[in-house]
């Protein structure tokens, strides 16, 4: 039917999904990309809680903070759908589906962090919640901004030489991406990690990584 | 370790980032950095033409402004971006389930109401062509809803 | 078209700049939430812009994320807060006793007729009415349930359009049906999210 512009960044397409109008690729690249988010999909499906210990200073108690089952089963659930939100955004072949899949691991990500109720924790993830739900402007604005200019979605289509995709909808998109996983914003997600259930809050960080490094192909494509 | 206010201007600015409180101002000022970029560039954006699904608008018709034309049970011509990948593009734009029909019979302005039957282009675009977007879509109210009744639910 | 597209972006810069300079300007988190509902307009306007078919179909999951990052933060920023909810009724005037069942049944009807995504607004509006007024014990679960299974039911239309686009007519009569439900559901389970003893 088509293929990806020749050289391309990720390398050439290896297995096509077509979906109408969506055509969902794997290359080089995003068969990592996909291959990580299904390892840490897994992890967070078979792992157990981590159960902090707490050690009062000057004698020997400690103890053991524990994890609700309800709660254990919320963020097993959170964390399963980030890492599915994850698998389609690394390997979708258009940008609004992209951008849609990428709001869809911001709002797991304040699902996960919901969940505590560490006053403290929950302050860290409401910030980061105003800032996903912020960052919807710019990434949808940056799609809107391709459909516009471009007259498709279509990355097969972008990622040709014969569409000039203007810088404000590339930045628009970084910018956007940057909100929803929290990649540069590190300080909120200390405070998160503070909070005990690791592996599912580790699905936090893995989500954005990758989420960034396939925004960065995109944009490079362009 | 100094006081707050002092220090060199990246233990300053450093220090401000470091709490989270800022995250959201932070993260606007870039955005009104990135859009001040995007209004000087206006000039060298052009809309293309050159679109996938044009709008049309029939003010005859009774389905105004959502005719899209074609006869139902039939292909009806959709400036889709891969054809070939919806065999049966079109179907749905041209069908209208039986109540709706009547309904486009006897008024003119069908189109106008909220009436949201099976069918147009828009119901086309959102099943059929580009089902995938949609699936998202409605995922992500799914998770919004089980986040909200989480922590309503929750009993302390 | 083209100066048009360019000026309306103009605005809509413009605009963006005015709202996210309210947002950094803003201390208080409960003016931040309103602010950011305020903000996500934007991402309408900009997709509008477009003015095609397309646009107005991706309008819709636009709309739908606002509001569903709205409704899980809002709920974050109540645990937050540690806000209890209301145990009198909030409101009460003389229709809400009289004219519930009535109302309701009007709208759900209607909305049936409609079918499909408004259906299922102007069906969720009348439960949503029904339980305001009256109380909505034990049922809290039970629409979750069934919200859940309408979810289902829709994804599966989906993948039939995908899979075997010549049953497209069951596809679309299952996803119309199915999206009934769903918003039907949703909006009722708003409905008895805003106060009340829940279970």
């Amino acid at each position: 039917m088509n293929s990806l512009a020749v050289p391309a960044i990720g390398g050439a397409e290896l297995h096509v999904i077509e979906f109408g109008d969506i055509v969902n690729y794997f290359s080089p690249y995003t068969a990592m990309l996909f291959a990580f988010a299904v390892l840490f999909t897994v992890i967070a499906i078979v792992s157990r809680p981590e159960r902090q210990v707490d050690i009062a200073f000057g004698g020997d108690a400690y103890y053991t903070k524990d994890i609700q089952p309800e709660q254990l089963k919320f963020q097993r659930f959170m964390a399963i759908a980030c890492g599915l939100a994850t698998l389609g955004a690394v390997v979708s072949g258009d940008v609004f589906n992209f951008t849609l899949f990428t709001s869809m691991v911001g709002i797991t990500n304040i699902g996960i962090v919901a969940a505590y109720k560490n006053r403290h924790v929950l302050n860290a993830a409401f910030q980061y919640g105003i800032v996903a739900m912020i960052a919807t402007v710019p990434l949808f604005g940056g799609a809107a901004i391709i459909l516009a200019t471009t007259g498709t979605l279509s990355m097969w289509e972008l990622f040709g030489s014969a569409i000039a995709v203007p810088l404000i909808a590339k930045a628009f998109l970084v910018l956007g991406v940057m909100g929803e996983g929290m990649a540069p914003f590190y300080v909120a997600k200390a405070e998160i990690t503070r909070a005990p259930g690791a592996p599912y809050v580790l699905i936090i960080h893995v989500s954005s990584l990758l989420l960034f490094l396939r925004v960065v192909e995109i944009v490079l494509s362009m | 370790m100094k006081p707050e206010g002092q220090g060199s201007i990246i233990s300053r600015i450093s220090r401000a980032l470091s709490n989270y409180d800022y995250l959201a101002g932070v993260y606007a000022l870039l955005v009104i950095i990135i859009t001040i970029i995007g209004i000087v560039s206006l000039p060298f954006l052009a809309y293309e033409d050159v679109q996938v699904y044009p709008k049309h608008i029939d003010r005859s018709s009774p389905l105004d402004p959502y005719d899209r034309g074609g006869t139902p049970f039939n292909t009806t011509a959709v400036h889709a971006q891969y054809p070939d990948n919806s065999p049966y593009l079109g179907y749905v734009t041209a069908y209208l389930t039986p109540l709706s029909q009547f309904m486009a019979d006897g008024s003119h302005h069908l189109g106008t109401t909220i009436v949201s039957h099976p069918g147009g282009i828009i119901d086309e675009i959102l099943y059929n062509t580009r089902g995938l977007d949609t699936v998202v879509e409605t995922s992500i109210l799914f998770v919004a809803f089980t986040i909200a009744a989480y922590l309503f639910r929750r009993k302390d | 078209m083209d100066a048009v597209y360019i000026a309306g972006l103009g605005i809509a810069f413009l605009s963006v700049i005015v709202a996210f300079y309210a947002i950094l300007r803003e201390q208080d988190d409960l003016h931040r939430i309103l602010l950011t509902d305020l903000a996500e307009i934007l991402a309408l306007v900009l997709i509008a812009l477009v003015a095609t078919d397309l646009a107005e179909a991706l309008i819709l999951p636009g709309l739908v994320v606002g509001i569903s990052e709205l409704m899980a933060i809002s709920e974050v920023f109540l645990v937050k807060e540690s806000l209890s909810r209301p145990r009198y009724s909030p409101l009460s005037i003389e229709v809400m006793d009289s004219a519930p069942a009535i109302m309701s049944l009007a709208l759900v009807l209607y909305g049936i007729v409609l079918s499909g995504f408004s259906g299922g607004a102007l069906a969720g509006v009348g439960a949503i009415f029904y339980f305001m007024c009256r109380g909505h014990d034990e049922r809290f679960a039970v629409i979750e349930t069934a919200s859940g299974y309408a979810w289902a039911l829709w994804i599966f239309a989906f993948f039939i359009f995908m899979v075997l686009p010549e049953y497209w007519l069951f596809g679309v009569m299952t996803a119309g049906g199915a999206i009934l439900l769903k918003v039907t559901g949703k909006m009722s389970l708003v409905g008895t999210m805003r106060g009340g003893h829940n279970e």
